[in-house]
């Protein structure tokens, strides 16, 4: 593997997860669970609700102590009073309510290694691009939630943080601030930044992340590049166009069909060809077709839809 | 702990608490209601001195019968007094409002008492019956003994000073309590101003759900040290903004409140002249306020980071601040018998230590093992209840809306 150490002379992982386990008294929530995420990649950390993505996020940044297992950051295990510079975003979103929007930036500026007056100035100027300039001396509490979302990234961003771990970063944001979101994560990453998105938003994850983990019952149900990932579940898939109807055949499962529009989902070994003389010799007159491959959002139903169905 | 951080959190904390307009009107509240208090007892014993003046120029007339036959009918007539041998109609008269008073002298005013009946004056004024009566058999029992020297002793009795001595050197007596003891009253004034305060230490970023952000960013322990610090600071501010007030206020006042005038240089040497203090026993007394404040914080901090919320906090720090405060009831037993069992298991048990020691030690029934014991007691508890207390909210707090499993938060930190 290629984080196995520093033998094969590569960088030393952003993050890296071995062995990993977690139990609450008799519960194992994470079991024998290993990844690593590279400098500068952007990783998707997927999985359903209680499969252990924040489990392992929290357990990673010292707030659990995992059951076994080594998780460290930067080679070493996570220690705010180090000096890491890390932005996290986490799912439970909060800060101090009661206080004013500039002071509780300026508060975690000053924690986070700026001087008041560089927290302060950096504040202001991300306060100024997210449209909140106007509410620097407001209560947080007075604000709206996606507000408060705006703000709690900006904390999370200050200090150009080498590693970003976001979960689920987009919960509660319209589109259009879903975008400015997805936006000023894209320039951190610009910045050399590592990105780690815990999401269920599967065309994000399918725009943005270089790599991906499935989590299903706390153990990695897959794990490598998306494309890696999808050709591992979804097998290859065939888009036609076509009039007529579409013959019963060993040789496809029709994973989508509409009147004149079908995907269809191809076994090993069936070669594309074959399906489309087959479609011909059954009168089917095909107006177009082409190759895909099957959607993370389609993995993740297939993954975890069966298991939601036995639930 | 990174000293740059914890500077950060005290300022924080220091300055989102005492710059807002809500600290200063709770805080100068107090000093206001004590000097509205101490207003109004000057202006109560003003009317007072005014009303007994107007008193002695209204005299009473009243009719009375002398079944003793100590009373001297001179003295009587004097005081306004008519000598009439019908009891019963004497009574009906006042009932019917034709008299003003009667006043029955029984044959033996020492075991039987006068019957006083009289129109009513209102709930101070009628005391004035009762003040003619008294008068009226004083001065004829102290013309029957004839000398007015031995008649003033007879009645009011001799001052007596009294100096008690321990170890070949006189004792200080009750003053010596107000020295020691004020350290009680201040740890007193530190768990009712901050006592709230230092539950929300763990309990605020838990209902904030900061938790995580903060946990991220720096040690919990900067935090909470950090937090208390700050707390510590606002207390002080707290107590000047209190004391500062209160102390003008007992400077303008104190004549009027029967005490030696503080506002002058004699004034304030007289009043702090009859306050004995013991150096070694101030001493201890800090020491105990100070370690008592830090279990009491300790055991807040922990309590806080427990429970989901501040509504179910002030539900146990209601039971852990009457659990403080019991050896207040057997306060009669810690100063009588200090060194009995009960005595020494309240002043050696951490939660009803703080008191028990603080008034033991200002009534000098605390002897210097004793304190030992408790100090290390309160020490060891204070530190433990605070490392707790950290543990449980680095692994307890987010456990948001929902109070924490003690054993299960450590058990996690175990594995």
């Amino acid at each position: 593997m290629w984080f196995s150490g520093a033998m094969d002379a590569q960088p030393i992982p952003a993050i890296e997860v071995r062995g990993f386990r977690m139990a609450f008294g008799d519960q194992v929530v994470i079991d024998d669970l290993s990844f690593a995420v590279r400098p500068g990649e952007t990783f998707g950390l997927l999985g359903s609700n209680g499969s252990g993505k924040t489990t392992t996020i929290r357990a990673l940044l010292g707030i659990y102590t995992p059951t076994a297992g080594q998780l460290l950051v930067e080679g070493r295990r996570f220690d705010p009073a180090q000096g890491s510079r890390l932005g996290y975003l986490p799912e439970e979103r909060g800060l101090y309510r009661k206080e004013s929007v500039l002071d509780v930036m300026t508060y975690f500026g000053r924690l986070k290694g700026l001087s008041r007056e560089q927290a302060d100035g950096w504040s202001r100027a991300y306060l100024e691009r997210v449209g909140l300039a106007g509410h620097a001396r407001t209560r947080l509490d007075k604000l709206s939630g996606g507000q408060q979302q705006k703000v709690q990234l900006g904390v999370t961003i200050m200090n150009s943080p080498d590693i970003l771990i976001l979960d689920e970063p987009t919960k509660g944001f319209d589109p259009v601030n879903r975008r400015l979101l997805m936006d000023l994560v894209d320039e951190q990453r610009s910045q050399g930044a590592t990105v780690v998105m815990v999401t269920h938003q599967m065309d994000e994850v399918e725009r943005l992340c270089d790599r991906i983990l499935l989590l299903k019952d706390g153990r990695a149900e897959a794990y490598g590049t998306v494309a890696e990932v999808q050709d591992a579940f979804g097998g290859r898939r065939m888009r036609v166009t076509f009039s007529g109807v579409l013959p019963a055949s060993a040789n496809f499962r029709v994973a989508v069909g509409e009147r004149n529009y079908a995907e269809l989902e191809l076994p090993d070994g069936v070669e594309p060809n074959l399906v489309v003389r087959e479609l011909l010799d059954a009168g089917v007159r095909l107006r177009g077709f082409s190759t895909a491959r099957m959607s993370l959002d389609e993995i993740f139903l297939k993954v975890y839809g069966e298991q939601e169905a036995a639930a | 702990m990174n000293r740059h951080n914890l500077g950060t959190v005290i300022g924080f904390e220091f300055r989102r608490t005492v710059f807002k307009p809500r600290f200063w009107l709770i805080s100068l509240s107090v000093p206001v209601l004590i000097a509205v208090v101490v207003g109004l007892i000057a202006l109560s014993g003003q009317t007072t001195a005014e009303r007994a003046e107007n008193q002695g120029s209204e005299p009473v007339t009243f009719t009375y019968t002398d079944a003793s036959g100590l009373v001297d009918p001179a003295i009587a007539k004097a005081a306004g007094g008519t000598e009439v041998t019908d009891a019963a109609a004497a009574r009906q008269a006042v009932v019917d409002g034709t008299s003003q008073c009667h006043i029955d002298f029984p044959k033996d005013p020492l075991s039987q008492s006068v019957e006083v009946r009289g129109t009513d004056l209102g709930l101070f004024d009628s005391g004035r019956y009762s003040a003619v009566a008294q008068a009226v058999l004083s001065a004829s029992v102290e013309k029957r003994i004839g000398d007015p020297v031995v008649a003033k002793l007879a009645v009011n009795g001799a001052d007596i000073s009294l100096v008690t001595y321990a170890d070949g050197r006189p004792t200080p007596g009750l003053a010596g309590v107000i020295a020691p003891g004020l350290f009680l009253v201040l740890f007193y004034l530190a768990v009712l101003m901050l006592g709230n305060q230092m539950l929300n230490v763990t309990l605020e970023e838990k209902e904030n759900r900061v938790t995580e952000m903060i946990l991220t960013t720096m040690n919990p322990t900067t935090l909470i040290v950090g937090k208390v610090i700050a707390l510590a600071l606002i207390g002080i501010v707290q107590g000047v903004a209190v004391g500062l007030p209160a102390g003008i206020v007992f400077g303008l006042f104190s004549g009027s409140l029967g005490l030696p005038s503080a506002s002058d240089e004699a004034g304030a040497a007289a009043v702090l002249g009859l306050i004995p203090i013991d150096p070694a026993t101030m001493l201890v007394g800090f020491a105990l306020f100070l370690l008592s404040f830090l279990m009491f914080t300790g055991l807040l901090v922990a309590i806080g980071a427990v429970m989901p919320s501040a509504k179910e906090a002030g539900n146990a720090f209601g039971v852990v601040v009457m659990s403080m405060f019991v050896p207040l009831y057997a306060a009669s037993l810690l100063v009588s018998d200090p060194h009995g069992v009960v005595s020494q298991v309240f002043t050696f048990f951490p939660l009803t230590a703080p008191v028990s020691a603080l008034l033991r030690n200002a009534t000098g029934g605390l002897s210097w093992w004793e304190a030992g014991i408790a100090l290390v007691v309160l020490g060891a508890f204070g530190w433990a209840f605070l490392v707790l207390g950290v543990r449980l909210f680095r692994t307890g707090s987010i456990s948001y809306g929902s109070r924490v499993r003690i054993g299960r938060a450590l058990g996690i930190g175990r594995r």
